[in-house]
């Protein structure tokens, strides 16, 4: 991972506008391409949606347009009454923002230290960490499940959840990514006015960094929102049970009872999919260019 | 970077050998041996089947009313593939409640070998209780070691369920349907694709998790055989004669396209889109006034009489599991929920046969009044269970991946599929 | 901890400094981290190397078992399962058609995006929302559009494959190909389009001068620019596709018939927790991750040529 030789010229940059072509045939011809795209890849949430909303299936080519006279909201609850989804959503909130909190507060700190600070063994914990992300979750799962009921104890409870996802390997290499390009000498003069290293961090490194923390929480949210196999070995109380394993078991176990399968399995997706999208659709303004630059670099 | 490595190295070394010393000894010992007449509060666990869940939250209140110092908590956990890694897990980790009511039999040759089952027989009238209520079909449910580290609970005979409604339309007769033999099967088949306005003849899923075939091989393996089970002795018995014959006719539906080899989601038979389907009577529960149906015993080759032919059980057991403290209240609760009125609640509720002999006479009313079990309860006196083996997951799951490949595919020749597959089985079962 | 502006320290820092390095204070920093992985992830690795040289499987706490030292078979025996040569095969199967198309499309969706061409708001969100969903919630979608009678064999009405999508063992790993690609390619976006803003403009305006074209622009001064990331994006796409559990394991349950969708990783699921072959499990993935840090090390020193 090469730092960027144009760290001096950080500004954001962009391909040049040619205001005289910008309705040439190729920038028609390419911004159709990109709607299309766009469209086939919003095709199988649209899907879901209509699907969900269907009262008898219907596979045919007809069935992607929504009829009328197929439309209900049994699907949505027929699913609640085998699983309660306001109860397993609230249960997906309290995971994802256990380990949102916990990288942003242990793994900042640790990609600050692990770029700006020197100390023997810095490089022992990056290859670890490393490591970490390399290998696959399923090889740790059962010594882990051992360790986290039998020596921790917590069996049933968030905080056996949580634990194995807190703090998101991946965050942490964006993290430190990020503050491997702040020039040193952006934090010495306030060290040599005495600032202590955590109001350095506070007052300095973390607003800059900003960019950088909205990605990493994106992608670590993704982790615990998406998880089905751990919190499933990990409680059996339902009322801890998050809706990714609620909707996982139904797919396997339940579904074939409710009167429309297809359609409760469908109406269960899209309430896993849409606070994830309202979260993203007022989140992405972050993600505005400019500021995306100095986000991940290298 | 390399001295980086040789301390990590240094570090890792010494960590392993603290970890060996660790897992040397089990995970740091067992706590004191459980008393077997201890008593106090217990956890159970039942299925998250809708039906069940009824009948064991009513067993657990009636229970609980009686017994204050010993009440019992009720648990649901998913049945399906995954209950089985969920329970191996809770042993490992020392989490199982002390009652399992819902433990698939093939998985207990496994837990038994984790150390997580209690074996009955430690009670003093453990064995005895056992045979009284489930009689001679029992001793398929002991292990290696002759002793019961589960108990019977409930069967559920697999049959073959037929659409009178389909057949009717397909001009087939809807009582005593030409369903006996291989050749009627077939032919009866192809009329109901071609004239019965469904997708499928009959849909068994063809996914390869281990259990399946114990919904289309198995069932009609045991009738052709006359009650054998896949392994007998230590030898498999699969890729005799009548083994054969049931993949071949197994493969001449997939041939023909009278069976889908890809799977359905749903239930194909309450969708109306295959014509029958082969299960036991927990489905009643999933057709009720939809469907129009009748059930008989699986085919064999060239036919028997109904009352000679034998199938897949599908039973489920209890299981005790050795994290039990109170094993005093935990056999007391077994018998209660097993004694004939608890299990006359579970028929009653469920349509599930319970592992007792001599059904009709015992619960004459609710035959009475529900004729069309009676069909089920006189199979229920003729299961066959899977054999009681070591690996016997893996052994299942080897079957299915020679029969995926041979019957279901078609990929490979069926007696050479099968042949390798009982090379194999036959070094899993011996203990190896 | 300061540093007097002369550079000269006193001498008690002198001797801390060479034993923990300038910054002492980055041990507190990492502490919390350190603790995270040690208490968490430490022994579980332990005890995964340690039990793939033993025919272990998990048992209840204290249970006499007998669980012999078996050193090496476990490891041979991975080697010669054709169900795990399968199951690698169909891993670089999934490698050579994710890692190009990924590679291609985010590039070129990062400069689109960075072009400021209209509906870009539009764009950002359609193009990243199948990474923030869940793989449970959209499997549904896929296997209904995937099915046999599903749309998009009604669509292709003659041409549809038999047997079809998901039980072929030729189409079902291409399939998941797609549907992972579909799903992660807003993560390789984000990547691209930051490296893409740090390609001065001036090079750009340069080569217009000199009268290049979009297509020419793009391959001498994007491509060359954002090498760096396409090392990162082939390196990430790779490990990923060699974790690969989710896709198979709900898509074809069971790794599809003859295995033609089992993947290493579902392999090591169903022999460790399933039949509970632990130590053979452990095994795989010692093998897996063996290969994968191979992969990356040869990626990164082909494609870093600088």
């Amino acid at each position: 991972m090469t730092t960027s030789a144009a760290i001096g010229r950080a500004s954001p940059q962009v391909a040049p506008s040619q205001h005289d072509d910008r309705f040439s045939l190729q920038r028609v011809v390419g911004v159709a391409a990109l709607v299309a795209g766009a469209v086939l890849f919003l095709f199988p949430f649209y899907y879901m949606i209509v699907g969900s909303l269907q009262r008898a299936p219907d596979t045919g080519i007809s069935g992607a347009f929504p009829n009328p006279g197929n439309l209900t909201l049994a699907n949505f609850t027929d699913i609640n009454a085998q699983v309660d989804l306001v109860r397993t959503l609230m249960n997906s909130g309290i995971f994802t923002g256990g380990v949102l909190l916990a990288t942003f507060f242990i793994g900042l700190l640790a990609g600050y230290a692990l770029a700006q600070l020197e100390f023997r063994g810095r490089s022992v914990v990056f290859n670890a960490m490393m490591l970490i992300l390399v290998l696959p979750f399923q090889l740790f799962m059962i010594p882990l499940y051992v360790l986290i009921v039998r020596s921790y104890g917590l069996a049933d409870s968030y905080l056996g959840m949580i634990l194995p996802f807190a703090v998101n390997a991946t965050a942490v290499f964006i993290f430190r990514q990020f503050f491997l390009q702040l020039p040193r000498d952006l934090f010495d003069s306030a060290r040599i006015d005495g600032a202590s290293e955590l109001l350095v961090l506070r007052r300095i490194a973390i607003p800059l960094a900003r960019p950088a923390i909205v990605t990493a929480m994106i992608v670590t949210f993704i982790g615990p929102w998406n998880e089905f196999l751990w919190p499933f070995l990990i409680t059996k109380q339902h009322d801890l049970q998050p809706l990714a394993v609620a909707l996982a078991n139904y797919i396997s176990t339940v579904a074939a009872r409710a009167t429309n399968p297809f359609g409760s399995i469908l109406a269960g997706a899209v309430v896993l999919v849409i606070p994830a999208v309202i979260v993203f659709v007022i989140f992405q303004r972050e993600f505005i260019e400019s500021n995306l630059g100095s986000a991940v670099k290298g | 970077m390399a001295r980086t490595w040789l301390r990590v190295g240094g570090v890792a070394t010494a960590l392993v050998l603290l970890i060996a010393g660790c897992i040397g000894d089990n995970g740091g010992g067992g706590g004191p041996a459980s008393d077997a007449t201890a008593t106090g509060p217990i956890k159970i666990w039942y299925s998250n089947n809708a039906e069940e869940v009824t009948w064991g939250k009513a067993m657990v209140t009636a229970w609980n009313k009686d017994h204050p110092a010993e009440q019992v908590t009720g648990e649901e956990i998913p049945a399906g593939k995954s209950s089985e890694e969920v329970i191996g897990a809770s042993i490992t980790a020392g989490n199982t409640p002390c009652l399992i009511f819902n433990t698939s039999p093939a998985a207990v040759p496994q837990f038994e070998k984790q150390g997580g089952l209690v074996a009955l027989d430690t009670f003093p009238d453990g064995a005895s209780y056992i045979q009284a209520r489930t009689g001679d079909r029992a001793d398929q449910y002991k292990s290696t070691d002759g002793k019961f580290y589960q108990m019977p609970w409930k069967t559920n005979p697999v049959m073959i369920f037929y659409n009178k409604t389909v057949f009717a339309k397909a001009g087939l007769p809807t009582d005593n349907p030409p369903l006996t033999t291989y050749a009627d099967f077939l032919a009866t088949a192809k009329t109901l694709v071609a004239k019965g306005g469904v997708q499928a003849a009959i849909w068994p899923s063809p996914t390869s998790d281990f259990y399946q075939p114990w919904f289309d091989f198995y069932p009609l393996f045991i009738a052709q055989t006359g009650g054998k089970q896949l392994v007998e002795g230590g030898v498999p018995q699969f890729d005799g004669p009548d083994g054969l014959a049931v993949a071949d006719f197994w493969k001449s539906l997939y041939e023909q396209k009278l069976v889908p080899n890809e799977a359905y989601q749903g239930d194909s038979f309450a969708d109306q889109k295959a014509a029958m389907a082969i299960v036991g009577p927990w489905a009643i529960a999933v057709y009720g006034t939809k469907i129009e149906w009748g059930a008989v015993p699986v085919p064999t080759k060239d036919g028997m009489a109904p009352g000679d032919i034998h199938t897949f059980s599908d039973e489920k057991s209890i299981g005790m599991y050795s994290s039990c403290t109170n094993l005093g209240t935990a056999w007391s609760f077994l018998k209660f929920t097993t004694s004939k009125d608890s299990d006359g609640q579970l028929l009653t509720l469920t349509g599930q046969m319970p592992m007792r002999t001599d059904l009709t006479a015992t619960y004459p009313d609710y035959f009475t009044a529900h004729p069309e079990y009676t069909a089920f309860a006189d199979q229920a006196s003729r299961t066959v269970e899977v054999p009681n083996v070591p690996n016997s997951v893996e052994m299942w799951q080897t079957f299915r991946d020679a029969y995926s490949a041979s019957v279901i595919f078609s990929k490979t020749p069926v007696d050479e599929a099968f042949k390798t597959a009982a090379d194999e089985i036959k070094t899993m079962v011996s203990g190896n | 901890m300061t540093i007097a502006a002369t550079g000269r320290p006193s001498g008690h820092r002198d001797r801390m400094r060479s034993l923990f390095g300038r910054d002492p204070i980055g041990y507190a920093f990492i502490a919390p981290y350190v603790l995270f992985l040690g208490g968490l992830f430490a022994y579980p690795l332990l005890v995964a190397l340690y039990i793939s040289f033993f025919d272990y499987f998990f048992a209840a706490p204290g249970a006499q078992v007998d669980r012999p030292f078996v050193g090496l078979s476990n490891y041979t025996a991975v080697l010669s399962d054709s169900v795990f040569q399968r199951s690698m095969l169909n891993v670089a199967e999934f490698i050579v058609i994710n890692v190009p198309l990924t590679v291609l499309l985010s590039l070129v969706l990062a400069a689109a995006l960075n072009a400021k061409l209209p509906f870009r708001a539009f764009f950002r969100v359609a193009y990243y929302i199948p990474y923030v969903t869940a793989s449970v919630a959209v499997i549904g979608v896929w296997l209904w559009l995937f099915s046999r009678d599903g749309l998009i064999n009604g669509v292709l009405g003659p041409l549809a494959p038999s047997p079809s999508w998901l039980v072929s063992d030729v189409l079902a790993m291409p399939i998941i190909a797609l549907v992972v690609t579909w799903k992660q390619l807003g993560f390789y976006v984000i990547l691209y389009l930051a490296a893409l803003q740090n390609i001065p403009r001036e090079l750009y305006e340069a080569a217009e001068v000199d009268g290049a074209g979009v297509v020419r622009k793009f391959m001498s001064i994007t491509i060359p620019g954002v090498s760096s990331v396409t090392t990162l994006v082939v390196i990430l796409a790779t490990i990923v596709g060699a974790n690969l559990f989710t896709e198979p394991y709900l898509l074809t349950g069971g790794g599809g018939p003859n295995g033609a969708s089992m993947s290493p990783v579902l392999l090591m699921y169903q022999q460790g927790i399933e039949q509970g072959h632990a130590g053979y499990a452990a095994a795989i993935g010692v093998v897996l991750a063996i290969i994968v840090m191979t992969i990356s090390a040869i990626n990164r020193f082909v494609l870093e040529k600088d």
